[in-house]
């Protein structure tokens, strides 16, 4: 563990690094490809994704419409360009939320030892659950909405998360300058900030990136169950689950939305990989 | 449009029940039956969930049930009750030998005490229970009801069955939850394993009616060795299901799927009309409590787009303001100006406007349980809001629907559905209590007429004017008339297509 | 060592306390009414009320809790007000599909994962290795739900193969219910070969450095031999660690997969036991998937802690 404290990294060649792996740089070209294209959403196509056309329903993909109709007669393409603002903006707020609750729960436990018990109980009675199950659960308990699917994924990969920070942040505790800096009395607040959040940057980002990727398939599962997202609010979960009864007449429904999954997703992989071989390659092993 | 709807859905029920014996009956076979899903008891009196029904008709007979007209007709009884000439008292004549399946005899005693458990537990008996003050069995097959006032309706509720009145031997009458599966049907419980099958079997000591098949009424052959009920309860899996040919009856099917059922392994079943959506309105709190909003939303929805949304092509739907389609005695079109195919956003505004709507949001209470519910619920969302109305969809699980609908401060409108009822006042809007808690002095005086009149065709005429005032006071929307799939073996045979299938008659013909 | 033992005792029991509340608080907050589900849609109001009373749905929070907890220490998970049997009951009767699901699934994704990842390590950098690991990825980003559907119309209502869902019928044989499996099984092994393949290339390029193996090389070894006997077994300890761990993780993806070929497996199971807001059997199921991971992590601490008495707890 010591390596990952040594090896400082404020890399400023990133990207760089970056450009010298394809895979990964092409993973990272493409997901910047589909964040654009979903804020751009409005700008790229003429469609309404609200608009209902029911007269002109289950039309197959032609230019008018590239990825055809669906059941009410809305363009699919327009409508999978706006699920990805959502199932992106998903991802993200999970990605944010449980590195909030993962970061402070895993610099509590790993920086005052007499938390660390308790607090580590608690990560470890939340990683008990399989993550789906958990998942499931906590959004019937909460309610089927975006922001409680956010809650309730965050909640799951908190715990994930807390443990690196836990783990990095005893390690980094006992670095000669963090304990020169407590000798000289700095405020453990900016300890923690200055010193320990500093050094987490780059095992957070790898994390961050592969929760990234799983948290856009969980919400999809999720809405498949039927225990996501209100399927009024479109994202690439909801429109597979309404397609899926349409797999027959009109496949274009759900092929076109689970392929914006699987290209997604992989392009999250391909980055999280690359980053986690450049800024640590000793953290290749950990899964 | 709604003739040739209708038309073509009159042709497809008149196929399907000429091709009933062009072969001969043969005994033997087991079949197994896609259900929408687990059924939450094989006690029919604990609920009124239609596959409970579905499946314990097969196990379990009322004393009367329906004809092919959806009139009543003895099963359990003899005869018709002989009703007194003050209306208040029924005498029921028992069919004498009848077999439990634990071979005991069926006696007045039995009789009465399931009729005593029925209005303790069942919905439906509990609203007969109202006005029923005493059953007594007068001799060994002889049964008697008295009542405090006339009540047309009992008839209805005893044939039905959900929440129905089923007959089970005495002994069992106490326990709630049944546990034992006792009755005196033509197949009998022999295994279930939840999630996976009900296994019936043929029980040997039952005593058919006889006669000529008529609706649920007259014959009851036993054919089939076994009936097997599986829960499938993903809809697209039943379709694939049907497709494959693994079933050899498949419920409940998304109308649309009509062609690819007719490429596959199974043949289609329709069952047309099959019954109607609902928008229940909430008359009780909130916005529409206010009868002028009700109004405006009558003349705002389309429900043409809303059942082409829904039901994908005119072939599987058709638009009729009547609460009952044509092949009922209940049809009528009176008094139903106010519904409009294509809506009417214009009367709509104006109505909101005189009403002083003040913009807060109508809430639309629904859920993807039924898929159909949902997409009406959109199309009827644009409709609304063409209109003036800010609406808000509130898409829930079922569970939460069923627990929100009960509390009045939730929703303003809930979207729901019904096979054809053979008696209107088993319509929920008929009763005050069921969510939408209409309850008015107009409704009830026509709804008192019709329920103390025991004449038929005097009964229709009532209804008329049940209906005007549904139309006048709007405490809940009909959409329209909508059909049903459901597919079967090309080997099975005997099977008359009905909201609630039964497999008693049907037959495997290699 | 005795200590580090009752240390980790006491830290399991914490844990499960707080798996027992957690599950508690979880299912107690969830909205929806059983008792409305049961009676249908044309219940009463006043129907529910009752029934709710006699499902004990209408005690104080403290009071359910008390009786729960003191179930629980009984062995007594409670009643599904669903089913109508007892939870241990209904969890063990949807066993066995779920343990050969789980079974089957890891035996198909060690088969691809395994020579892929040896060979991928191996060849290290070369377009091969590029293209497994790519292709790996890749099979980690397709939903499982989705990949299902596609494998179910194809292979099942286009092919006709497979039976599209179920588990077979009453007296189904053995081999009639495996055949059931096929299709799910194949999805998720698919799926999570993923996850081993990673692991094995990663455990055997660290093995492939090691001096050992360079001095079997040098003793003239044929390269086969090197990678099978040395290198590989050295590797197995910690890919068999992983394989049990994607065990673990299996029953998430169970839980999808269960429902999309509607296998009576615990997965389904409890998906519909939300869906029927089966509170005893949510609880109940979530107490024992969440248990059984507490106490065979504890088990492997134990083991450890047996193998190796320095580690400390």
């Amino acid at each position: 563990m010591a390596a990952i404290a040594q090896s400082g990294f404020r890399e400023p060649n990133l990207l760089m690094k970056m450009a010298s792996r394809p895979t990964a740089m092409a993973g990272l070209l493409i997901i910047i490809a589909m964040i654009v294209l979903a804020l751009l959403a409005p700008v790229i196509s003429p469609y309404d994704p609200a608009q209902l056309a029911v007269r002109n329903r289950l039309q197959p993909p032609t230019w008018q419409h590239l990825f055809g109709t669906d059941d009410l007669g809305r363009d699919v393409f327009t409508r999978v360009l706006y699920s990805g603002r959502t199932s992106i903006t998903v991802g993200f707020a999970v990605v944010i939320f449980a590195s909030v609750v993962g970061v402070f729960l895993g610099l509590l436990a790993g920086f005052f030892r007499r938390l660390d018990a308790p607090v580590s109980r608690l990560i470890d009675a939340m990683m008990a659950f399989p993550d789906i199950l958990l998942a499931i659960a906590l959004v019937a308990a909460l309610g089927a909405s975006a922001t409680n699917v956010v809650i309730a994924l965050g909640v799951v990969y908190a715990p994930r998360l807390a443990r690196v920070v836990r783990a990095s942040t005893l390690v980094i505790r006992e670095l000669p300058y963090v304990e020169a800096a407590r000798a000289l009395g700095v405020p453990t607040p900016v300890i923690l900030v200055r010193h320990v959040l500093r050094n987490l940057t780059s095992p957070l980002l790898v994390q961050a990136t592969f929760i990234f990727a799983n948290a856009i398939l969980a919400e999809a599962g999720l809405s498949f169950l039927g225990v996501g997202i209100s399927p009024d609010i479109p994202t690439w979960g909801t429109l597979i689950s309404v397609g899926r009864q349409y797999l027959e007449q009109a496949p274009w429904i759900m092929w076109f939305p689970g392929g914006a999954i699987i290209i997604t997703v992989l392009s999250l992989q391909l980055v999280g990989d690359g980053l986690r071989d450049f800024l640590d390659p000793r953290l290749a092993k950990d899964i | 449009m709604k003739r040739i709807a209708l038309a073509v859905a009159t042709t497809a029920v008149a196929l399907i029940s000429t091709n009933t014996s062009a072969y001969a009956q043969t005994n033997g076979g087991i079949i197994d039956v896609a259900t929408i899903g687990e059924p939450p008891t094989l006690d029919p009196m604990a609920s009124t969930a239609d596959l409970v029904g579905i499946i314990t008709q097969h196990m379990f007979e009322t004393l009367y049930t329906f004809d092919a007209k959806w009139g009543p007709t003895p099963l359990l009884a003899a005869a018709l009750p002989t009703v007194s000439e003050d209306g208040m008292t029924l005498t029921i004549p028992l069919r004498t030998g009848i077999k439990f399946h634990d071979d005991s005899v069926m006696t007045a005693a039995d009789v009465v005490a399931s009729l005593e458990r029925w209005i303790k537990i069942a919905t439906r008996g509990k609203q007969a229970g109202e006005v029923i003050t005493g059953i007594a069995a007068t001799d060994d097959s002889t049964v008697t009801i008295t009542l405090s006032k006339p009540f047309a309706p009992l008839l209805a509720l005893l044939s039905l069955n959900n929440a129905a009145a089923i007959i089970i031997p005495a002994a069992n009458a106490a326990q709630d939850p049944l546990t034992s599966f006792i009755g005196t049907g033509p197949y009998k419980l022999k295994e279930r394993l939840p999630d996976q099958y009900i296994q019936l079997v043929r029980f040997d000591g039952y005593q058919s009616l006889g006669g000529e098949i008529d609706g649920y009424g007259g014959a009851r052959n036993q054919y089939l060795d076994e009936i097997r009920f599986v829960p499938v309860p993903d809809p697209n899996t039943r379709i694939g299901a049907a497709m494959a040919g693994q079933y050899d009856y498949v419920d409940q099917l998304p109308v649309e799927a009509f062609q690819q059922i007719t490429d596959g392994a199974t043949e289609p079943v329709v069952l047309a009309p099959f019954g109607w959506p609902v928008f229940m309105m909430n008359t009780k709190e909130g916005l529409n409590a206010d009868i002028r909003v009700r109004k405006a939303i009558q003349a705002a929805l389309a429900p043409e787009d809303m059942m082409l949304a829904a039901f994908g092509s005119e072939d599987f739907f058709s638009i009729d303001a009547a609460w009952y389609p044509d092949s009922f005695s209940w049809h009528s079109e009176v008094g139903t100006e106010a519904y409009k195919p294509l809506g009417d956003t214009e009367t709509a505004k104006a109505l909101l406007a005189e009403a002083g709507y003040d913009g807060s949001p109508l809430r639309i209470l629904t859920s993807r349980q039924y898929e159909f519910h949902y997409k009406m619920a959109l199309v009827a969302q644009a409709y609304l809001e063409a209109a003036g109305f800010k609406v808000q969809l509130d898409v829930v699980e079922w569970a939460t629907l069923t627990t929100n609908r009960a509390d009045p401060a939730l929703w303003d409108i809930y979207i729901t559905h019904s096979p054809f009822l053979p008696e209107p006042s088993l319509m929920g809007i008929m009763s005050d209590t069921s969510p939408g808690w209409w309850a008015t002095d107009a409704k009830h005086a026509a709804v008192e007429a019709f329920n103390a009149e025991s004449d038929p065709a005097k009964r229709a005429e009532l209804f008329v004017e049940v209906q005007k005032v549904i139309y006048d006071e709007v405490p809940g929307y009909k959409v329209g008339n909508f059909n049903a799939l459901a597919a079967q073996n090309p080997a099975l045979d005997g099977v008359t297509p009905s909201p609630w299938p039964y497999f008693w008659n049907a037959y495997l013909t290699e | 060592m005795i200590r580090s033992a009752f240390n980790r005792i006491f830290g399991m029991l914490i844990v499960m306390a707080l798996v027992v509340t957690i599950v508690f608080v979880i299912v107690r907050v969830t909205p929806g009414d059983p008792a409305a589900v049961m009676l249908g849609p044309d219940a009463t109001a006043a129907d529910i009320a009752s029934l709710r009373q006699r499902l004990g749905l209408d005690a104080s929070i403290p009071q359910q809790f008390l009786s729960y907890i003191g179930g629980i220490l009984r062995g007594d998970f409670g009643q599904s007000i669903f089913l109508n049997m007892p939870v241990t009951d209904a969890l063990w009767q949807r066993a066995e599909p779920t343990f050969f699901l789980t079974v089957f699934s890891l035996a198909i994704a060690t088969l691809i994962a395994l020579p892929v990842g040896v060979l991928s390590a191996y060849w290290r950098g070369s377009a091969f290795d590029q293209a497994a690991t790519t292709l790996a990825m890749f099979a980690a980003s397709i939903p499982s739900f989705w990949l299902g559907l596609i494998f179910m119309q194809f292979f099942a209502v286009k092919l006709g193969w497979f039976d599209t869902s179920g588990y077979g019928g009453p007296g189904a044989s053995f081999g009639e219910r495996m055949h059931h499996l096929v299709l799910p099984a194949v999805t998720l092994g698919l799926i999570s070969s993923a996850l081993i393949t990673r692991f094995t290339r990663a455990s055997m390029l660290d093995v492939l450095n090691d001096d050992y193996v360079r001095t079997a090389r040098s003793k003239g070894m044929s390269e086969w031999r090197v990678v099978v006997k040395h290198a590989l077994k050295n590797a197995l300890i910690p890919i068999l660690t992983v394989i049990g761990l994607t065990a673990a993780l299996l029953i998430s993806g169970a839980i999808v997969t269960e429902t999309v070929f509607g296998l009576p497996g615990v997965g389904s199971l409890i998906v519909s036991a939300v869906l029927r807001r089966d509170y005893p059997l949510i609880q109940g199921a979530l107490l024992v998937v969440a248990g059984l991971y507490v106490l065979v992590n504890f088990i492997i601490d134990m083991l450890y802690l047996i193998v190796d008495p320095r580690v400390r707890y």
